[in-house]
């Protein structure tokens, strides 16, 4: 008992020692993940937020305040961090994360702390039921990216299509997707099989998508990895064509694939092409725009997706909060709902991935214009119009 | 500190407790109940690791276990969270009793990589399950609820998971102060230990091992409905890794110490991820694990017992008092004297092609002191263990008191009346002497861990206390019953193992080699405490070396040599015998 | 399934099982003379990929920064104990040990800049950079606690495993690699073709594993170092110095790593944490073989292989589940075989 006193008494000095403060600017709590398996494309959500700071880091006048926090690709850390920038730092918004499991996390803890989220991973946010949702979702649904890629087999008459992809959550949204498009009409799936990102081999799943005589084959895996069924079943005599996702736009996806990765075609965000884009796109100035920035603070270029999401998701909070800031003072639960109801009236605001419409009863503001399909010509990715 | 003060104190921490949220901050409520949470699971790991000497790189999954069930159930099902609770519990519980079974008859390191094994098994399985929502999880899992008012905030789900730890550190003091706990506490002694004294050492084990499941799966149902989220990823096995680490950084030999662990390891994570940034701002995210690590392989460098223990040095000891005088357990029905109590019936022991025991026979009546020596190597060893059922005999018979023990399990044995002590003894040296002579009164005593966990076996208990101040007192040690084992000297111990051998109140008492060892002086006291035990009618079975020793001691004396009996007869007798002259000097010359 | 498809997978399932056998042969190697379960085992195989592919591509690789923060670390430690002890006179010695030699490759690789060396150069100098890290992770994280209890080492090992992930994010970086081929040669066996590369992994592991079986069975040397495993205060009445056995046998055993880890990198794509796994699963292997027997536990590793080439065509998701789920009959089995010494975990 006297030992439970004792650990209580110093456990309560440390903890109270944990101030508040109160906001004299706006305060933006970013999430990304910097370690763990979430850690590659979490790093260029980082970028992409950097480039957005640089854009612009004030607001109507007010200073903005950026604080980042890394969630180890682990969705119990994302909770705790978005606990911690809400309570402990007194963000206005959230904007996060890397990976789906952790950005669904953090939406919950939006919603009980009534903190605006802007989620800048494709994540399934069910549309307000009982009142109003604290968050909406930047990039395209993977349905959209499904389907946009699909509906392009389609043109092409594919009539059936393989599918292989990752065994984690990117690998089911992506499944999903595709299983949802065939009410819609071809191509059926013909298989699901799945692969670990640590795998050695697919030659197992390979042999068994061959076995379904797919006229093409779907790859839901991403980066680097996405090249491991590209390879093998081009080696097991496999001769149609690839599609896939965004997620496989990555330089390394490209030196790894080779001779097999030639050819796949992939739908992508238009930022990804900014520059083989027609100049009346409504992608075109601002992503000309990010992409110089983004050279400027990073060093490189930027050929991913994932850092456009971060940047669409500060010009999100960057028009919404201008509005906010008339109604309310920054720091107030005032200002939190201004910021959100402004977030949902946002109309044919164009960013670099697409032209964003909110509304009170849907958390995704993008439509088919926020995806173009991309081909794999000679290691560099070319506009399909 | 006397009871009174340590009360106040204790009643002092649970209000500070209650009231927190009139003055915490809210993240650090938040950061309370993530230390509740984690705490819950690491006090099974005390449990399981510091108490019963098992480790488990696992929890993480049963936790992952209690939450899916309760996320399933609630989501799937639309059921309260409240049946959520026994619906995980039944579940983890029953995943732990199988995945136990299977696996605890391994030893050491090979356990402890199971548990690596089944928990990323698990891991993966939850990632692969269409109903539980592959690696994407489930999501909108309802709060608990109090009459239609819901948990959401984190200061009102603090009152849950805080009470559901204090209850769950209650059950466990009460539970390593009874006869269950004892015996779960002796684990760590090694099997033989164990068995010797009548407890299933498989049994105690399993049932440890869901005990730890079941309040992690409490910890997993509370962190699914404080969270209303859950993946995967929380549960695979760094997460499991890090469990262990709070209960070895809180000092996993205490119960305080899962609380201490979660607490230091949570606080510290938050600490570094305020202030890597400040130290290296550009590779704060990938250090974080690394400081971590290294931090904690530092502790097992230089730290191992934790920080409670360390803590605690500091502080007064506190001073219990002695066991009240109480009615005795009840006493075993024992034979008459003159009757005949042990029979070995050409017992054989064969190792490989090397026979230890060639077909040795002997009888002991009630009420005799038997000495079985010989010189070294002679096979006495083996066969005391074949005796006690330590080790199966290849060929023979053994019966005691009437009964067919060949091939009987140690425990069965020890049930039926046989105590025994060890050549190197086996005490539990941070048991205090009281509750090392308890264990020699488990077979006395009937309640289990239920009744041990609600204190519904203080009654019995009383009794057990008073039996085993009891012996210490006839073994000359009842001056200090809360001294601990291990500070005693070598002959004390002896001494200590016998009271302990006393204890089971012994239809035989089997001794080996007690004088081995020993200084002339401690042989000494030991030989009076035998000539007394004698004269109180007790049956006695000593194996010796030392000849000398028994002489005086003992009614009768067999004689053993390359395994086989060599002859048998009174002492007097046996000194005259040529053969047994030559045996001794021949063999030592 | 048709013959030719088990075919297929079994091919496929022995190439998978060759680079687990390389790997559980220096866990068995290091776990019978240091009586230490080295679980960051396969982060030294995965960090050999990385450099190798920093090398291909001009860069320095991580390994040069890690070796030369560890070299430092070692020594520090060992002057600083050398001096407590008053053997002033040895420092020079040990230094050449423990901070000039692993410094060399390092050197190396920093002194050729950007200049892109041939493969079978490359290939060597992984080897030489990779080939301290183990030994010195041994002087700087076992040598303090080693008469601890095997539960107590492995504990340790498995938090070093994290601390070297956490490493390898800083040092190699989020993105996996993978290097060239390094044949393109391909045997046609039966109407499947079998690349030269997987003939490569085969060889290797057949070679080390004969290797071992005859070092530690009929050379003295071997014999010395297997009896600081039985003994370590017998082996050193007998004048074998525990700490010698040990840093010879995490040297080989690195050396074992890191093959695997350069002919692994050609054929998977390898990040900085792609070890855990493949050395979890090359462990399951060992354990198979006892984690004493060099023969038993190549068997062990290429069953693994080929149990998940199988697993993976009936059930690709589930793949990893039952590659772990075997471990469990596996170690009930032999606990009902294996002769067990009582042991007490005691304070």
């Amino acid at each position: 008992m006297k030992k439970k006193l004792a650990f209580t008494l110093t456990l309560l000095a440390g903890l109270s020692a944990t101030a508040m403060a109160a906001n004299a600017e706006i305060r933006v709590g970013f999430v990304t993940s910097l370690s763990g398996p979430g850690a590659s494309i979490g790093t260029l959500y980082d970028k992409g937020m950097k480039a957005a700071y640089a854009y612009q880091d004030e607001v109507g006048g007010e200073k903005i305040k950026l604080i980042k926090l890394d969630d180890g690709s682990d969705p119990a850390a994302a909770t705790q961090d978005a606990r911690k920038l809400i309570q402990q730092e007194k963000v206005d918004v959230l904007i996060g994360t890397a990976t789906a499991p952790s950005t669904t996390a953090m939406m919950s803890v939006a919603d009980e702390l009534h903190v605006p989220f802007i989620a800048v991973s494709p994540v399934k946010i069910k549309p307000p039921k009982n009142g109003h949702l604290w968050g909406v979702a930047v990039p395209q649904t993977p349905a959209l990216m499904v389907k946009v890629i699909v509906d392009r087999m389609a043109r092409e008459g594919i009539k059936n299509t393989g599918y292989i992809g990752f065994s984690d959550s990117w690998g089911d949204l992506v499944y999903e997707g595709a299983k949802a498009q065939e009410d819609n009409g071809d191509p059926k799936v013909t298989s699901n099989e799945r692969f670990a990102r640590t795998d050695t081999t697919v030659t197992a799943q390979a042999l068994k998508v061959m076995a379904t005589n797919p006229q093409a084959v779907l790859d839901g895996a991403s980066a680097t990895q996405a090249a491991l069924p590209l390879l093998e079943l081009r080696k097991r005599g496999y001769q149609g064509p690839f599609f896939g996702t965004p997620a496989m736009l990555n330089d390394d996806f490209i030196r790894v694939g080779g001779d097999a990765a030639e050819g796949v075609q992939v739908s992508a965000g238009p930022v990804v092409v900014t520059e083989q884009l027609p100049d009346d796109h409504f992608s075109k100035k601002i992503g000309t725009k990010f992409h110089e920035i983004y050279h400027k603070v990073n060093g490189g270029d930027a050929k991913d997706g994932f850092s456009g999401y971060s940047f669409d998701g500060w010009l999100i909070f960057l028009a919404a909060a201008e509005k906010a800031l008339d109604k309310a003072k920054p720091g107030t639960p005032e200002f939190h709902q201004a910021l959100m109801d402004a977030i949902y009236d946002i109309k044919d605001l164009k960013g670099v991935h697409a032209i964003y419409n909110f509304s009170q009863d849907s958390a995704y503001g993008v439509d088919e214009r926020s995806l173009v399909v991309v081909k794999l010509v000679d290691g560099k990715w070319v506009y399909q119009p | 500190m006397n009871s009174r003060m340590s009360r106040v104190v204790g009643a002092l921490a649970i209000l500070l407790l209650a009231a927190a949220p009139l003055y915490l901050a809210p993240f650090t409520l938040t950061l309370l109940n993530f230390i509740g949470v984690y705490a819950l699971v690491a006090l099974g790991l005390v449990l399981l690791t510091g108490i019963a000497g098992i480790i488990s790189f696992g929890q993480a999954a049963f936790m992952g276990i209690g939450a899916y069930a309760t996320a399933w159930l609630t989501t799937r099902m639309g059921l309260s969270p409240w049946l959520g609770l026994p619906f995980a519990l039944v579940v983890t519980g029953l995943g732990a009793m199988v995945l136990g079974a299977a696996t605890l008859q391994l030893r050491g390191h090979f356990l402890a990589l199971s548990t690596i094994a089944w928990g990323l098994a698990i891991y993966f399985t939850f990632g692969n399950v269409e109903g539980l929502g592959n690696f994407n999880g489930i999501r909108d899992i309802p709060p608990l609820s109090i009459g239609g008012w819901q948990l959401l905030g984190s200061d009102q789900i603090y009152y849950v998971i805080w009470i559901f730890l204090l209850g769950a550190m209650l059950l466990s003091r009460n539970l390593l102060d009874s006869r269950t706990g004892r015996a779960m506490r002796v684990l760590k002694g090694g099997n033989l230990l164990t068995e010797s004294l009548g407890i299933n050492a498989f049994a105690v084990r399993l049932a440890t091992f869901v005990i730890a499941a079941l309040f992690t799966a409490v910890a997993g149902w509370l962190y699914a409905h404080m969270n209303r989220f859950i993946s995967p990823t929380p549960f695979d096995a760094t997460m499991g890794i890090e469990f262990l680490m709070m209960a070895m950084v809180g000092g996993s030999g205490y119960l305080l110490g899962a609380v201490v662990g979660a607490a230091f390891i949570t606080l510290l994570k938050n600490s570094v991820q305020d202030y890597l940034p400040l130290i290296a701002p550009n590779a704060a995210g990938q250090l974080e694990i690394v400081v971590f690590s290294a931090l904690f392989i530092l502790f097992l460098q230089y730290a191992r017992e934790g920080i409670v223990p360390y803590v605690a040095g500091w502080l007064p000891e506190g001073k219990p008092k002695r066991p009240a005088e109480s009615e005795p357990l009840p006493p075993r029905d024992k034979p008459a004297t003159g009757e005949p109590l042990l029979s070995v019936d050409k017992a054989t022991r064969r190792f490989g092609g090397l026979v230890a025991v060639n077909e040795v026979s002997f009888d002991l009546r009630a009420g005799e002191i038997l000495g079985l020596i010989g010189p070294n190597g002679a096979g006495k060893s083996t066969m005391f263990n074949l005796l006690t059922g330590a080790m199966p005999v290849s060929g023979g018979r053994i019966t005691f008191a009437g009964r067919d023990v060949t091939r009987q399990p140690q425990r069965a044995i020890a049930r039926a009346g046989v105590a025994r002590t060890f050549q190197h003894v086996k005490l539990r040296p941070r048991m205090t002497l009281l509750d090392n002579v308890l264990l020699g009164a488990y077979t006395r005593t009937k309640s289990g861990f239920v009744t041990g966990a609600l204190r519904l076996d203080r009654e019995e208990e009383r009794r057990a206390r008073s039996e085993a101040m009891r012996q210490l007192e006839r073994v000359g040690l009842g001056d200090r019953p809360y001294e601990l084992a291990g500070n005693l000297p070598l002959g004390t111990q002896r001494v200590l193992e016998i009271a302990r051998a006393l204890a089971a109140d012994p239809v035989l008492l089997v001794l080996d080699e007690p004088a081995a060892g020993l200084r002339s002086r401690e042989k000494q006291a030991l030989g009076e405490l035998l000539h007394n035990l004698r004269k109180e009618g007790l049956t006695i079975l000593i194996v010796e070396h030392d000849m000398e020793f028994v002489m005086n001691l003992v009614d009768r004396i067999v004689v053993m040599e390359f395994g086989s009996k060599l002859c048998e007869g009174e002492p007097a007798a046996i000194r005259a015998d040529e053969r047994v002259q030559e045996a001794y000097l021949g063999g030592s010359a | 399934m048709t013959a030719q498809i088990a075919a297929i997978l079994t091919i496929d399932g022995v190439a998978t099982g060759a680079i687990y056998v390389l790997i559980a042969l220096g866990f068995v190697l290091i776990f019978s003379v240091t009586r230490i379960i080295f679980v960051p085992f396969g982060d030294i195989a995965a960090f050999t990929a990385l450099t190798l592919a920093a090398l291909e591509t001009g860069q320095v690789p991580g390994t040069v920064g890690l070796t030369v923060a560890l070299a430092i670390l070692a020594s520090a430690m060992e002057v600083v104990s050398l001096l407590r002890s008053g053997q002033r006179d040895r420092i020079p010695r040990r230094l050449l040990f423990y901070l000039v030699l692993p410094l060399v490759p390092a050197a190396l690789v920093w002194a050729s800049g950007s200049i892109i060396l041939p493969m079978p150069l490359r290939i060597v100098l992984s080897l030489a950079l990779i080939l301290p890290i183990a030994p010195l992770l041994d002087r700087i994280v076992y040598r303090p606690i080693a008469d601890a209890s095997v539960l107590l080492l492995l504990t340790v090992s498995v938090a070093l495993h994290f601390a070297l992930v956490g490493l390898g994010l800083l040092f190699f970086g989020p993105e996996g690699v993978r290097t060239k081929s390094l044949t393109d040669y391909t045997m046609i066996l039966g109407g499947i073709p079998i690349s030269g590369q997987t003939l490569l992994i085969v060889i290797a592991a057949i070679v080390f594993a004969a290797l071992l079986f005859v070092f530690f069975g009929f050379t003295l040397s071997g014999k010395a170092l297997h009896a600081t495993a039985v003994n370590r205060t017998g082996a050193r009445l007998m004048g074998v110095r525990p700490e010698k056995s040990g840093t010879i046998a995490f040297l080989l055993g690195s050396l074992l790593a890191g093959v695997s880890g350069v002919l692994i990198a050609p054929v998977n794509t390898i990040f900085y944490d792609s070890g855990f796994l493949i050395g979890l699963k090359a462990f399951v292997g060992a354990i198979m073989g006892g984690m004493v027997s060099f023969p038993l536990t190549a068997i062990g590793a290429l069953c693994v292989g080929i149990l998940e080439s199988f697993a993976a065509f009936y059930s690709s998701a589930f793949k990893e589940v039952i590659v772990f789920a075997i471990l469990i009959p596996v170690l009930v089995a032999r606990s009902y075989t294996a002769v067990h010494s009582e042991e007490e975990t005691e304070e």
